[in-house]
């Protein structure tokens, strides 16, 4: 029913994670090329994504290599589009459920995670400001689980769009990386705030992601690491001096 | 098969005109209820919305006047989710086409529209910024278009999502109302810009939308108070 899916994708990038994600919990068959975010192949922008970025994905046309995309195929992007399009590929999925309402609680979910999670992730890991945006957008975000289970009871969008943030944010505050100096104990200190009683929920909820297996087997964590350690040493240059 | 339809709106707002148009295409029985944004009733934000803003829709519950809201229906926000909730309510409505590809195409429309055409119409009308930037996403929008029609062919989501900010940049524009200084012709000066030959096709695009049905069902008197709304400083 549906045609050859080609993903364009990085393991570093959490927004290609989602795409990841989504196609995992569809057990779809697909490609799977990985791309090189700082040393981008020459035919990546003017036969695939015109930005240059990832995720995207190469739909139907004929079976080519993932190297020399078909003209024929069509051309997507955008992770929460991209994320949308295979629940819409595969409704079995569960990636977004039946219900209308469910489905837009869903929605409202990864509006929160874009408006609030996102930015706030940027400010404090990357520009090293004021940690209690991250704290604050933690708490908007747990306001919105239920008791227990994901965001809308059974894992869906909703969780797809938040875990890859969560899981970076996590990582590289635990090895101190981010826009903050190093060696000054700043990560682990944030990290501490994410973790205080008051977002006990949040951190069960973090706990019961990892648990997925579309996210597990999707989250390569040494490759990620490495990858961050390089990425915040050149920030760190930059900002600190060498 | 749904349930009732309550929809807290206001006339010069365009986020609150995208549910309008998804609601008169779906055909919905539901209620509109006009709120005066700058004079808020003061149930709708602890019953309805707690930031207060429009869009918002009730959903299902007992029959209860829309102001006296029953915390017994869902309420939902944010423009574009509420219209995917529309079409999803009322597949029939061709709001979203039924095909996987169409959709992501009708949802990368709405994507240009949120990160191009939304900023650059708050930078140039608002903050009075340099008016290329509208012209750049007037032709970043224009490069989606096919060659007739509307983003997908048919109307859809898609133009649900730009036709309240583009018919609203014009009008202002036109009368010369934006937050550069006035009596200046400042607002036809970009108004012209965004009429240059290169535009042509967003120009045709724009008098499609104005003849749609549901479009001059929505928006013919919500013009006058989109004028007026400006004129008391309240874009946004």
């Amino acid at each position: 029913m549906s045609q050859q899916i080609t993903l364009y994708t990085a393991k570093i990038c959490p927004y290609a994670h989602r795409a990841e994600i989504a196609l995992a919990e569809a057990k779809v068959e697909y490609t799977r090329f990985e791309i090189d975010l700082r040393n981008k192949p020459d035919w990546y922008v003017p036969k695939v994504n015109p930005v240059g970025k990832v995720p995207a994905i190469a739909y139907g046309g004929p079976t080519v290599p993932a190297d020399q995309p078909s003209p024929e195929s069509t051309k997507l992007v955008e992770s929460l589009v991209l994320v949308e399009f295979i629940a819409d590929l595969f409704p079995e999925s569960g990636i977004l459920p039946k219900d209308p309402v469910l489905r837009a609680k869903a929605r409202l979910f990864v509006d929160a995670v874009s408006n609030k999670v996102s930015p706030a992730q940027a400010a404090v890991l990357i520009r090293g400001e004021d940690p209690e945006q991250l704290v604050q957008a933690y708490e908007a975000v747990q306001a919105l689980l239920p008791p227990q289970g994901f965001a809308i009871g059974e894992f869906s969008a909703a969780d797809i769009a938040i875990a890859p943030f969560l899981a970076r944010i996590e990582l590289n505050l635990a090895n101190d990386l981010g826009g903050f100096p190093a060696d000054q104990g700043e990560g682990p200190k944030i990290l501490e705030l994410l973790r205080a009683p008051k977002l006990a929920r949040l951190q069960q909820y973090f706990k019961d992601i990892q648990a997925r297996p579309s996210f597990a087997t999707t989250f390569d964590k040494e490759h990620v690491l490495a990858s961050s350690k390089r990425r915040f040493a050149e920030l760190r240059a930059k900002k600190y001096g060498a | 098969m749904s349930q009732q339809i309550t929809v807290y709106t206001s006339k010069s707002c365009p986020y609150a005109h995208r549910v309008e148009l998804a609601l008169v295409e779906a055909k919905a029985d539901c209620t509109r209820y006009q709120i005066d944004l700058r004079n808020k009733p003061d149930w709708y934000a602890p019953k309805v919305n707690p930031v207060s803003k429009v869009p918002a829709l009730a959903y299902g519950g007992p029959p209860v006047p829309a102001d006296q809201p029953s915390p017994e229906s869902t309420k939902l926000t944010e423009s574009l989710v509420l219209v995917e909730f529309i079409a999803d309510l009322f597949p029939e409505s061709g709001i979203l086409p039924k095909d996987p590809v169409l959709r992501a195409k009708a949802r990368l429309f709405a994507d240009a529209v949120s990160n191009k055409l939304v900023p650059a119409q708050v930078a140039v009308l608002i903050r009075d910024e340099d008016p290329e930037q509208l012209v750049q996403a007037y032709e970043a929008i224009q490069a989606l278009l096919p060659p007739q029609g509307f983003a997908l062919g048919p109307f859809s989501a898609a133009d649900i999502a730009a036709a309240p900010f583009l018919a609203r940049i014009e009008l202002n524009l036109a009368n010369d109302l934006g937050g550069f200084p006035a009596n200046e012709g400042k607002g036809p000066k970009i108004l012209e810009l965004l009429h240059a030959p290169k535009l042509a096709r967003m120009q045709q695009y724009l008098k499609d939308i104005r003849g749609h049905p549901s479009f001059v069902a929505t928006f013919d008197e919500a013009s006058r108070s989109v004028t007026l709304h400006f004129l008391c400083g309240h874009g946004h």
